[in-house]
């Protein structure tokens, strides 16, 4: 049995699509739309490394574990996924990165980088939330604790991950007081 | 001469040595019973002591083992459960059994009376020789210093005279009675679930002055936000539970009807997981009154209808643990069908659940759950009704008759409960 689904994917619309029923989400984004920058880790919702932005409610983007997560979860959602942050020109090309992909890289926080994808989400989305409700300088080492906590990277790289995420938010106006 | 002067003392003193050695080795034979009756006695007091489940509600959250300090949040204030590790000034080791006895079976220690939160009200069945042996265990145990803390109970609750008058209404110190109609092994089970096991405190609704209604024995009843099961025989066998799901979910947390969750983890960690086998063939004969091997009837599963509106939200966001057909995945979530959770008249835990989540729970070293988000925020009171509704009817014999506003006053009671 198949079910139409559409969704918007990196402001791209997608769909109306038939897809069968049972689908997981990481699936249809490899799949479907070739978009296998979204990581299948755990398969079990608890690594994070499949995390991708959902557009919720009241312009707040929440994150959501794709690997546990059947595709009518996003059905007429708007999706952001790790293809979708950089800057690109007509031709496709990546001409920009963003602070957040810019902090990793310059701290070299990733080693084998299958963990990066929703550790790149995860931040954004945690940039973006500050952004709307600032914190105490004091405690942005605990904001950070508690919205990357749950991901897990099997090359041990939090300590550069945490710095990286510390740095940029330290470095960037607005989000703290 | 001399040898034959010398020998008569020596003879004597040979004799009287020979007296006192069988008296010392007939005092050290005694003294050596009297151990080993004793080793004995602390031995069967931990294991009645396990089975009340002692250790749940006197450990703090990360520390020593009786030491109390675990706070109880009641309609009146936090009471904070007590020191009963043997130190002789912080514990209970200053106890006379006496003492012991009065506050196990009337709820009287010797600084006063104990709030109702110690579960005297069902302890008072004890036996004697019951009640001896977890005197002999307490009393051997680790002595830790750790002073109590005061309760924080709200005036004019905090009068402990009250509680005579609460207990002369609500309380009876009288004995265990066996029922001549049933067997010994039933007997033993009512004895470990009602006087031990204490279950009637949590799975028994209770009155205006919150004692548990006889009337409505283990009916179940609300708890925060979560409601101990109904655990009537007559609800259980009507779910289908055997002796051996109940053994499963008793000894592992887990059986093919579901897992435990809330109060009941702990009891099935530190508790019922360590009953004998006969003693736990004497609880399910209990519970489910009956004696005799129960058939295993099939699981539920009704199929999918794709028209229902649970439908995609089941797909979207529970499907990816709990299984397209609801089958479960080993190690990470339980199965749906037959689940004793949706398969009950109430929704409150089925709804609480949706809300809260559970935390992840570990019952060995091959065997755990992961962790389930609660969906307050995420699914308005028309999601979470149609999504119950959809699991009821696809994985049970219930009706999808749940209304929203049903939902809504689980909700609001939640947040009440939460805050």
């Amino acid at each position: 049995m198949s079910q139409q689904i559409q969704m918007t994917v990196n402001d791209q619309q997608v769909g109306p699509v038939d897809v069968p029923e049972g689908l997981k989400m990481i699936e249809f984004l490899h799949e479907y739309l070739n978009l296998t920058g979204t990581k299948f880790g755990c398969g079990a919702g608890v690594c994070h490394a499949c995390t991708v932005i959902v557009e919720g409610k009241n312009g707040v983007s929440e994150v959501v574990r794709t690997c546990i997560s059947g595709v009518e979860r996003f059905a007429d959602k708007k999706v952001r996924t790790v293809e979708g942050h950089a800057k690109r020109n007509a031709a496709g090309e990546i001409t920009e990165l963003t602070p957040v992909q810019m902090a990793f890289l310059e701290h070299f926080s990733f080693q084998c980088g299958w963990c990066t994808s929703g550790f790149i989400n995860e931040t954004t989305a945690l940039m973006e939330r500050l952004a709307k409700a600032p914190v105490a300088t004091a405690n942005v080492e605990q904001v950070i604790e508690e919205a990357l906590k749950e991901h897990i990277c099997r090359c041990t790289g939090y300590v550069k991950y945490y710095q990286g995420v510390k740095d940029l938010i330290l470095n960037t106006k607005g989000l703290t007081y | 001469m001399k040898a034959t002067d010398l020998s008569k003392p020596a003879g004597f003193a040979r004799q009287i040595k020979a007296v006192l050695v069988s008296l010392l080795i007939l005092g050290g034979l005694s003294a050596a019973q009297a151990a080993q009756d004793q080793g004995g006695l602390i031995a069967q007091g931990k294991y009645l002591a396990e089975i009340g489940d002692c250790v749940a509600c006197h450990t703090p959250q990360g520390g020593r083992e009786l030491s109390g300090g675990l706070p109880f949040e009641t309609p009146f204030g936090i009471v904070y459960s007590t020191n009963i590790t043997s130190d002789k000034e912080t514990g209970i080791g200053y106890y006379s059994y006496r003492d012991f006895y009065r506050a196990m079976h009337e709820g009287i220690s010797p600084n006063g009376n104990l709030y109702p939160a110690m579960p005297y009200t069902s302890y008072h069945l004890l036996t004697d020789a019951d009640t001896r042996a977890l005197y002999a265990y307490f009393m051997n145990t680790k002595p830790i210093r750790q002073e109590n803390k005061a309760s924080e109970i709200s005036f004019p609750f905090n009068i402990r005279m009250g509680l005579k008058a609460w207990n002369m209404m609500n309380h009876e110190d009288s004995e265990f009675i066996a029922n001549p109609a049933k067997s010994d092994s039933w007997n033993r089970g009512s004895y470990l679930v009602n006087v031990l096991g204490h279950c009637g405190e949590c799975h028994t609704p209770r009155n205006t002055t919150f004692a548990m209604k006889p009337e409505a024995h283990f009916q179940g009843a609300v708890l925060d936000t979560f409601e101990a099961s109904n655990i009537t025989p007559q609800e259980l066998n009507r779910q289908n539970w055997t002796h051996e799901d109940l053994k499963q979910l008793f000894t592992k947390g887990y059986s093919r009807k579901g897992t435990v969750f809330g109060g009941m983890y702990p009891v099935v960690y530190h508790s019922y997981s360590h009953l004998t086998e006969q003693d736990m063939r004497a609880v399910t004969s209990y519970l489910l009154d009956n004696e005799a091997d129960i058939e295993e009837l099939p699981l539920a599963f009704n199929g999918h209808d794709k028209d229902a509106p649970g439908y995609n939200i089941y797909m979207g966001y529970c499907a990816g643990c709990h299984g397209q057909d609801g089958e479960g995945r080993p190690n990470v979530a339980p199965a749906l069908a037959g689940n004793a959770t949706l398969d009950r008249s109430s929704v409150f835990n089925a709804v609480s659940l949706l809300l809260n989540g559970i935390v992840s729970q570990h019952y060995n070293s091959t065997t755990s759950f992961y962790a389930m988000p609660g969906y307050a925020e995420k699914f308005d009171d028309q999601q979470l009704t149609d999504l119950v509704n959809y699991m009821r009817i696809t994985w049970t014999g219930q009706k999808a008759d749940i209304r929203v506003t049903e939902v809504n006053d689980i909700r609001t009671n939640m947040k009440q409960a939460l805050h």
